[in-house]
């Protein structure tokens, strides 16, 4: 009976050792102090800012930061870092929120997460919340196929970012890199400063819905959040709240293998849900919603935005997405075409602003004398083709102009997707 | 830990294929069991007992599947893109995997093999036919029979893992089982022998008690070889989920 007894001690060790290291590992990871960081020969300029940011490397743990490239002393500027304070205020920024990937303003909501008090790393304890996603430099190749080559972007808390490309352009392959699920070739994809696989509380932290056909057809739409709610820990009456939310309480006995496509959609925006994110990834979310559907979820992530969410949302219809976001990023074959607000992306195209009002004839003189195309457009109004919105409005401030009207006229955002992307109309 | 070990037996208990397989593993072990030991013709020299208790070895093939089943329905079903969400460090949820397969398999295996060895004695001893098992006999097959299931789901998660296609992997394990270790087994000679001894079957049945003299080993070597075998499998089957990408 005795080989019974070691049979069990020695699973029982194996099962320990392995959840042992693991811990071991991500101990040593939290505890990683900035002092091991290298700056590295990768240089990008950040969106938000403006500012040449360098990244570097720790090798200690791995961890690839980025942090403002000052154009003077690299050397003493690692120095400084490494020192800890007395760093200009506006640099805090940037670095503690990478080197520490600190701040998880999702985790008060789910009551799940304390403050963390972390070890002193370079920086200092400044924590950026402005920034939660940022992707950097960002390479995936599948064989010899790129689906997303350097690509860089960023999703600012509060903000909706609308995530736009043709069919097989790098989207999905991009949100599956920044939930931890492909790994990328080179570059990098954080969430508030950390990889998804480093963050303590993930559901609490980010929701993601990725495919929400990704359900087990034989067990119900409560089970499956059940057992997503168990694994997170989070509390079951949670899932029933969600169920609620997304209006899927009265099927949510049934097995989810007969459910349409937009219940299997709210089903996966309720997991997305679970742990009160305050950064969410959604890959086209709207898919297989019915029109009521979609202008609950416009509705609903409007108003987390407004609560300092931050949204990446992918999406192939494009009106929605220009009911929706702040801003979009638009790529082509895994390149980034531009990231922009979605007011000046609509500037961009050749329909440029309108502008109608009282003053509108020597706001359009004005405008000439600064070299810009403005023509008329009947009723009272001017159509300024390749100035933006900010650009004529200073103008209109610093004139004391009266104006009724000022937006984007004529493209659609589709135009302007169709030009980006050098697509014609119809499949392709 | 005990959260995801009690989301994968969650995972277990709220889908139809884990009744049905365990439900299928226990009616046709009893219903086997009764109808041979009521039934069947035994040789006065012969090992009744251990020969009817043979029926039981069923279980472990059923582990096997349900082991396969635990890691392959996600990625069948897509299910392993939420489960990566909730614990994106691989390793663990694969060890939340091996813990609930692990139970699973071993609770298996102690109800079918006490179930056949209760019914075993009560007929034969009915009947008026020695079992030629003292009870030390009883217990250690039952026990044996208990862990070669629930190391026998281990295993099956670690072929789940190496070959993620749900129908692949249940026809690789069984045409192994079924076909290839009897194939390789009438190899005449030494091979053949060792297979017979060392191969899956062998070792499950040695374990179990229910082997015949000729190719039995004892319980503890037994033992640890499948213990090997489904360490060696889970590692490689962890180390295969880790690195692949997961693009459904």
């Amino acid at each position: 009976m005795l080989w019974v007894v070691v049979a069990v001690v020695v699973v029982a060790g194996i099962v320990i050792a392995v959840f042992g290291w693991d811990r071991y590992r991500g101990g040593r990871e939290a505890a990683g102090n900035g002092s091991h960081a290298e700056p590295t020969g990768e240089v990008f300029v950040d969106t938000e800012s403006g500012r040449r940011m360098r990244v570097w490397y720790d090798m200690a743990t791995g961890r690839r930061d980025y942090r403002p490239e000052q154009p003077s002393d690299t050397a003493l500027r690692a120095e400084l870092l490494a020192a800890g304070p007395g760093i200009d205020q506006q640099d805090h920024q940037h670095e503690a929120q990478t080197v520490e990937g600190g701040h998880q303003p999702a985790a008060a909501g789910a009551g799940q997460v304390g403050p963390r008090v972390r070890p002193a790393t370079a920086g200092g304890g400044h924590t950026d919340i402005s920034v939660a996603i940022r992707v950097t430099g960002l390479t995936k190749r599948f064989g010899k196929t790129v689906a997303v080559e350097r690509l860089s972007f960023s999703v600012a808390a509060g903000r909706i970012v609308g995530f736009l490309g043709p069919n097989g352009a790098g989207k999905t392959t991009t949100m599956r890199a920044l939930v931890g699920l492909v790994r990328p070739t080179a570059g990098t994809a954080t969430i508030e400063g950390r990889r998804y696989s480093e963050l303590e509380h993930p559901v609490q932290t980010v929701g993601a819905l990725l495919d929400g056909d990704d359900l087990h057809p034989g067990r119900s739409g409560r089970n499956h959040l059940h057992v997503l709610a168990r694994a997170a820990g989070v509390a079951p009456a949670r899932v029933d709240e969600l169920l609620e939310l997304v209006d899927l309480t009265n099927a949510a006995d049934r097995r989810s293998g007969g459910y349409s496509m937009g219940m299997r959609q709210r089903l996966g925006l309720a997991a997305a849900l679970l742990g009160d994110p305050q950064v969410l990834v959604l890959d086209e979310p709207a898919n297989g919603l019915d029109p009521q559907g979609i202008r609950w979820l416009r509705n609903f992530l409007r108003s987390r935005a407004g609560e300092g969410c931050a949204i990446l949302v992918s999406s192939h219809v494009l009106a929605e997405i220009s009911q929706l976001a702040d801003e979009v990023v638009v790529i082509n074959h895994g390149r980034s075409v531009l990231q922009a607000p979605l007011a000046e992306l609509m500037a961009q195209g050749n329909g440029g602003m309108r502008v109608a009002g009282p003053d509108v004839a020597r706001l359009a003189e004005l405008l000439r004398a600064d070299g810009a195309q403005v023509e008329g457009a009947g009723h009272g109004a001017i159509v300024v083709s390749d100035r933006t919105g900010e650009q004529i409005g200073r103008m209109i401030a610093a004139n004391g102009i009266v104006v009724s009207e000022l937006a984007a006229h004529g493209e659609s955002l589709e135009d302007v997707f169709f030009e980006l992307t050098g697509y014609e109309r119809g499949p392709s | 830990m005990t959260r995801l070990l009690s989301s994968e037996l969650l995972k277990l208990r709220t889908t139809r294929t884990f009744y049905a397989l365990t439900g299928a593993a226990v009616a046709l072990i009893v219903i086997i069991a009764v109808l041979a030991a009521a039934l069947g013709k035994f040789k006065t020299t012969g090992t009744p007992g251990r020969d009817v208790l043979s029926v039981a070895g069923l279980a472990p093939l059923f582990a096997l599947v349900i082991g396969v089943t635990g890691v392959t329905s996600e990625f069948r079903h897509g299910t392993i893109t939420p489960s990566l969400l909730v614990e994106p460090v691989r390793t663990r949820l694969m060890a939340a995997k091996l813990a609930a397969q692990l139970i699973a398999g071993l609770a298996l295996g102690a109800v079918c093999y006490a179930a056949c060895a209760a019914i075993v004695s009560v007929l034969l001893s009915g009947r008026g036919i020695a079992t030629g098992m003292s009870t030390s006999h009883w217990i250690g097959a039952v026990i044996g029979g208990a862990v070669a299931s629930m190391l026998y789901a281990a295993l099956g998660l670690g072929v789940g893992a190496l070959l993620r296609n749900q129908v692949g992997a249940i026809v690789v394990v069984l045409a192994w089982v079924f076909v290839i270790e009897n194939l390789l087994g009438i190899i005449p000679g030494g091979f053949g022998d060792a297979i017979k001894k060392y191969g899956l079957s062998g070792v499950g049945s040695s374990l179990a008690r229910t082997a015949s003299h000729a190719s039995r080993i004892g319980q503890v070597p037994a033992g640890l070889l499948l213990l090997g075998y489904a360490l060696l499998l889970v590692i490689a089957g962890t180390i295969i989920v880790r690195q692949r990408d997961v693009s459904s």
